[in-house]
């Protein structure tokens, strides 16, 4: 992020300033060609004399305490005293004295010294400010003396006075559902070595899928020193559903110095899905059909299969026929069934009378999205009363023989 | 079809009927079982209806239904005297023949009877007497069993006046079964009255079944009548069943006239009136020329023989029945029975005496107290 952040302030700086150096390079063109065209006469009143006195340049990128020797002429970058307002400071001197000027120099302004470079001196132009720590400058001179070199500071390179704020958004869950409250984070740090001063966070729009709850926009800080960081926490609601981009935030600041800078973080996507409401599945299964007088177990299952919980769940239960198969209550309340949850519990029924019976079970529950019923049945089959038929059609030819038997018996009984 | 009602008369006759049953449920250990589920197979519609004055008698019977055991009801029994079975006859007679016309109509009766006991020596010369005026068309002959001789005189004596009384009925004959002959069947008394009753229903049964078939030579009710008909209308059966060494029908028929074989001690070539001689066995037994020899053998002494062939599986086996032409065995019974009845009415007598003798000291005495 903060990475991100010194682009876009570097960004921010080469368009504010195109404009004016255009404006001068046209200028310098429109110089040059006029000193061209001049000098191009005076080439031709006399040739050797011109070769010489040729004003000719060439342009340097120079740091904080780069220097530029020519003759015995030393050019060096003391400090770039403003992005903004294209200002910076260089010294100027000469081997042996004579010279030794500190002069701030706005962008394009042509500075001469000892005449400048028409004259036997040097005239010193800041083409452009690149940054907090660099500009590039053009050298001016005659020919003859002789040829310009960069040398780089032998001193330790000071980072000055430079604030540089990083600045990051964040939400707590980048994949929520329609009615989630999702917390928005703000972080400011100041990762430069100057203090940050009036700071401003621009947050803006309000994202229009959320309903805000509390601490937008976000505050904080108006200042902060090197390596200080704040933090600002918002709370919202997703109110609607679908893919957003959230937009980057912007913080603005300046340094001692006055200069304005920004910073902004990246922006990214969220996913709203739709609101999650709880679903009550309602199971019931009994334990198969039962001989009269006999039990049976109903087993029920509320289970949540939704993706909120499910509170204030009220089971109710009947019978029909209501005669014939009785038991316990089905009745049961159930404070929360979180996603996923299950609850189970039994009744045990005994069977009266033969029948087919339906247990009819009708559970309210609030989804958070209302209230909501839910319905499940189950058949318990009582059955008729065996007679053991096959039994008796064992006996059957046994009685018949005893009755035949008997009645031989009694045929031959006197 | 042929209609028989087999009526058995007091203890024998129930004893013999009962073995009829018997053997029409296959006879022997299994008819014990086969009368809880098998009807008595007969070959012909028959009836049975025992009779008798004693119910005990009754109720020792296993072959026979309960529908056909009739309890003549006398509060003391008959006690061997012939006079009193008369009385409790005539008293029952109407309760007796509706019994037996409950039955339908027959062609045939045989009436089972002891003619030494008392109920039934008593009721059946009654009885037939009855059949035959109720049903004059029917044939009735009498299966009369002589008993042993040493059951002492009030039975020879009973067997005298019943055989006298049956012979003098319009009846169509007796077949006389003697017991003092047959006991050499078996060792002990009870054990000979099984098998004395046993033999006698055998035969009965086959005679039955012989003439109600059909018949490779033809023998039916009416030559049996004329048979029974024949000589002092007085007869007998024998019986005899080939084995397996000896399959010869010759034989066989020789054998069932052999005194052994017979249920009264006859000789059938001096004796005998007129026979049947009843064969069946397997078709390759039955060799009908050695059949006619022996039956033309039998009839140059008995007079006339009807032969009837009964064409059925396994070995030969005869039954002849023949009319007596004399009896001499019955003359010694009854010779015996005079004896016994005069020794008894002189030892009455003597007794008499010896009585009338001790009353004689007190014959002009008075009591005094």
């Amino acid at each position: 992020m903060m990475e991100s952040g010194m682009r876009a302030e570097r960004s921010l700086k080469g368009k504010k300033q195109r404009p004016d150096v255009l404006r001068l390079v046209c200028l310098a063109v429109l110089i040059l060609f006029l000193s061209g065209a001049f000098m191009g006469a005076a080439q031709g009143a006399d040739k050797s004399d011109k070769d010489e006195d040729e004003v000719i340049y060439n342009d340097f990128t120079l740091g904080i305490g780069d220097r530029i020797d020519i003759s015995n002429y030393r050019v060096e970058l003391i400090e770039i005293q403003s992005v903004k307002d294209g200002i910076a400071v260089m010294q100027v001197s000469k081997i042996g004295g004579g010279l030794d000027e500190q002069r701030a120099f706005l962008v394009n302004r042509a500075n001469n010294f000892v005449g400048g470079a028409e004259m036997g001196g040097i005239t010193l132009t800041v083409i452009d400010i690149l940054d907090e720590s660099s500009a590039r400058v053009r050298i001016e001179y005659r020919k003859n003396l002789g040829t310009p070199s960069r040398r780089a500071s032998d001193r330790p390179i000071s980072a000055g006075d430079k604030p540089a704020l990083s600045v990051q958004k964040s939400f707590d869950r980048t994949e929520l559902n329609v009615g989630d409250e999702v917390k928005a984070t703000v972080t400011i740090t100041n990762e430069g070595t100057g203090k940050a001063l009036n700071i401003r966070l621009d947050d803006s729009p309000p994202l229009p899928q959320f309903s805000y709850v509390a601490g937008y926009p976000p505050k904080i800080k108006d200042s902060l020193d090197p390596g200080q960081s704040d933090s600002a926490v918002y709370m919202m609601n997703a109110i609607k559903e679908g893919t957003i981009q959230v937009s980057a935030i912007q913080v603005s600041y300046t340094d001692s110095k006055d200069n304005l800078k920004m910073n902004s973080s990246l922006p990214f996507e969220i996913v709203i899905n739709p609101k999650s409401i709880a679903e009550l599945a309602v199971r019931m299964d009994s334990s198969g059909p039962i001989a009269p007088g006999g039990k049976a177990m109903v087993n029920i299952s509320l289970a949540n299969v939704g993706a909120a919980p499910a509170t204030r769940i009220e089971a109710k239960g009947d019978i029909t026929p209501p005669v014939g198969l009785e038991g316990g209550s089905f009745d049961r309340s159930f404070f929360e069934i979180p996603p996923g949850g299950e609850v189970n519990y039994s009744v045990m029924l005994s069977g009266k009378d033969p029948g087919n019976y339906t247990v009819h079970l009708k559970a309210t529950f609030d989804g958070g999205d209302g209230s909501a019923i839910r319905e499940g049945s189950t058949e318990v089959v009582v059955l008729k009363r065996e007679y053991k038929y096959e039994y008796l059609l064992l006996l059957i030819p046994i009685v018949i023989i005893i009755a035949w038997l008997y009645r031989r018996h009694r045929e031959y009984k006197y | 079809m042929l209609n028989v009602i087999i009526l058995g008369l007091g203890q024998c006759g129930n004893r013999i009927l009962d073995a009829v049953n018997k053997e029409a449920m296959g006879g022997g250990g299994a008819s014990k079982i086969a009368k809880y589920c098998l009807r008595p197979k007969f070959p012909s519609r028959v009836e049975t209806l025992a009779i008798n004055t004693a119910i005990n008698d009754l109720k020792e019977l296993r072959y026979t239904t309960a529908k056909d055991r009739l309890h003549v009801p006398n509060l003391h029994g008959m006690g061997a005297n012939r006079n009193v079975g008369k009385q409790a006859f005539m008293e029952n007679r109407d309760s007796i023949m509706g019994e037996i016309e409950k039955r339908g109509n027959f062609d045939l009766a045989f009436v089972i009877t002891s003619t030494s006991g008392g109920t039934g020596s008593s009721f059946s010369p009654l009885l037939i007497n009855e059949l035959k005026r109720q049903y004059p068309n029917i044939a009735v002959v009498t299966v009369a069993i002589l008993p042993f001789r040493e059951e002492g005189s009030i039975y020879l004596q009973n067997a005298a006046f019943s055989m006298r009384e049956l012979m003098e009925l319009d009846a169509e004959g007796i077949i006389l079964a003697d017991n003092q002959y047959m006991k050499r069947l078996g060792g002990d008394i009870a054990s000979a009255y099984d098998r004395i009753n046993s033999t006698i229903a055998r035969r009965l049964l086959f005679l039955i079944e012989s003439l109600d078939s059909e018949m490779l030579s033809v023998t039916d009710l009416g030559d049996f009548k004329t048979v029974m008909n024949g000589g002092l209308r007085i007869g007998t059966m024998g019986f005899y069943q080939a084995d397996g060494k000896n399959s010869s029908v010759k034989d066989a028929i020789e054998n069932s006239l052999k005194p052994n074989n017979l249920l009264y001690p006859a000789n059938v070539a001096n004796d005998a009136a007129r026979a049947m001689v009843i064969i069946q066995g397997s078709r390759e037994h039955l060799d009908v020329d050695q059949i006619t020899k022996e039956v033309e053998k039998i009839a140059a002494s008995a007079g006339h023989v009807f032969k009837g062939i009964v064409v059925k599986k396994g070995q030969p086996r005869v039954l002849s029945i023949f009319t007596l032409a004399a009896a001499p065995e019955l003359e010694s019974i009854y010779a015996q029975a005079a004896r016994g009845m005069q020794e008894e009415k002189e030892k009455r007598l003597r007794a008499r005496k010896q009585l009338d003798d001790a009353f004689a000291h007190i014959e002009d005495l008075e009591e005094i107290y």
